[in-house]
């Protein structure tokens, strides 16, 4: 059997999940038999290439999350939603109540830790956030979840283990549902 | 009294009448999913979670309203059954605003553990993300709307049991909301007696005490029962 291909990817999150993945710890021995991992954002590398697996954590916040989302999509066999936000926008997904103007001024400009110059950064290379923060469902056709922030390193292996061995893993027969 | 016969499930059962369906499934260990129900208080039906399928009649019946009677034929797990609970749990997450990373009461949630019983991994309809208020006016306790599912436990154990009334309902649809005393800040009611029993009754994290942060929120909602059975006493 030839080895898979997986890969990692960071949207809108807090890169929570990405921790909660090294914490698998050992076990990251027994994923390095099965696959490699040739996009995240511990690996060098700047194009998104083939993958048969690719982890998205974080929801889409911005019109290049919205881009690199469907450039994912096309390029992965396999696309799991890697988390709560991008499952269901989560903490992220906070300002979802605010209108963006209100979500701007209070980071930039009344800030408490602002002093009275704060501005909202507008640099032609900065991304452009969305009106919405919206899970990944939202954008693209999503294979399988993982809820939880973070979820559990226990719950990664095993989906990523199944995965790897071709099988769909079943989070509620194996007691690994979790959200929060 | 005489007991009478019924089916559930396809097990035969002598039953005490002028019981609920509910009340009887839970004496003989047959699991039904609730919400708006908490014992010692009145039923209401009102979160369409203990639907049960009774032969003869076309549309679910919610079990915690619904009497038994001589020869009832109750299916209590049928797949449509499971369909229509998923579907209510669903809309209860993308209704409001449950945020569980950051609740008070992650990991002791009622909300949750029915997530979790439903198998509900994702949520397939559009989130509303509704912007609700929080009340911090009361001197002790929180009320955040972002996090009520509208099972109305508060309204009832401030109502039946405390006797204050200091809950009600305002609005109907996606505007229903709880309201303290006629839609006032809770900390100037006049008739909260900040008992703190609807703090014990809501299931989820939408009503806790200031003193508590996320994931520590120790609720004991049998408690209202146990004041019911209590005053039943005779001295």
């Amino acid at each position: 059997m030839s080895k898979k291909k997986l890969a990692t990817v960071w949207l809108g999150g807090c890169s929570g999940c990405h921790m909660s993945l090294l914490d698998i710890d050992e076990r990251i021995l027994d994923v390095a038999k099965l696959a490699d991992i040739v996009k995240s954002p511990v690996v060098d590398g700047k194009e998104f290439p083939e993958v048969d697996i690719a982890l998205v954590e974080g929801s889409v916040t911005s019109d290049e999350h919205h881009r690199e989302i469907l450039h994912i999509r096309k390029h992965a066999k396999t696309l799991i939603a890697f988390g709560d936000c991008a499952v269901m926008t989560n903490v992220t997904g906070m300002r979802n109540y605010f209108n963006l103007q209100e979500v701007f001024d209070t980071a930039y400009v009344n800030a408490v830790s602002n002093d009275k110059e704060g501005h909202i950064p507008d640099h032609p290379s900065l991304l452009r956030l969305n009106d919405k923060v919206v899970p990944l469902q939202d954008v693209v056709n999503v294979d399988f979840v993982i809820p939880g922030c973070p979820p559990d390193a226990d719950t990664i292996f095993y989906v990523l283990f199944e995965f790897l061995n071709d099988r769909i893993p079943n989070l509620s027969k194996a007691k690994k549902l979790k959200y929060g | 009294m005489n007991k009478i016969p019924v089916i559930i499930d396809d097990k035969s059962f002598e039953v005490d009448p002028h019981k609920t369906i509910l009340e009887v499934c839970r004496e003989l260990d047959i699991e039904i999913l609730t919400m708006c129900h908490l014992k010692g208080l009145t039923d209401i039906g009102a979160c369409r979670l203990c639907l049960v399928e009774v032969e003869g009649i076309n549309k679910l019946l919610s079990a915690c309203t619904t009497k038994v009677a001589a020869n009832m034929v109750i299916k209590t797990q049928t797949e449509r059954i499971k369909k229509y609970q998923r579907i209510t749990t669903e809309l209860f997450f993308a209704d409001r605003n449950h945020v569980c990373a950051v609740c008070v009461s992650n990991g002791k949630c009622e909300l949750q553990n029915l997530g979790y019983k439903v198998e509900l991994d994702r949520i397939r309809y559009p989130h509303l993300f509704p912007q609700c208020e929080v009340d911090t006016s009361h001197p002790w306790y929180v009320m955040d709307h972002n996090r009520c599912i509208m099972c109305t436990r508060c309204v009832r154990v401030c109502n039946e049991v405390e006797g204050a009334h200091n809950w009600d309902v305002m609005n109907r649809g996606h505007q229903v909301r709880i309201i303290s005393d006629f839609n006032t800040p809770w900390g100037e009611s006049s008739t909260c007696t900040s008992c703190g029993k609807c703090l014990h009754a809501c299931p989820t994290g939408a009503i806790w005490p200031k003193a508590i942060v996320q994931g520590q929120l120790e609720k004991n909602p049998g408690m209202v029962n146990e004041l019911v059975e209590r005053r039943k006493m005779k001295l």
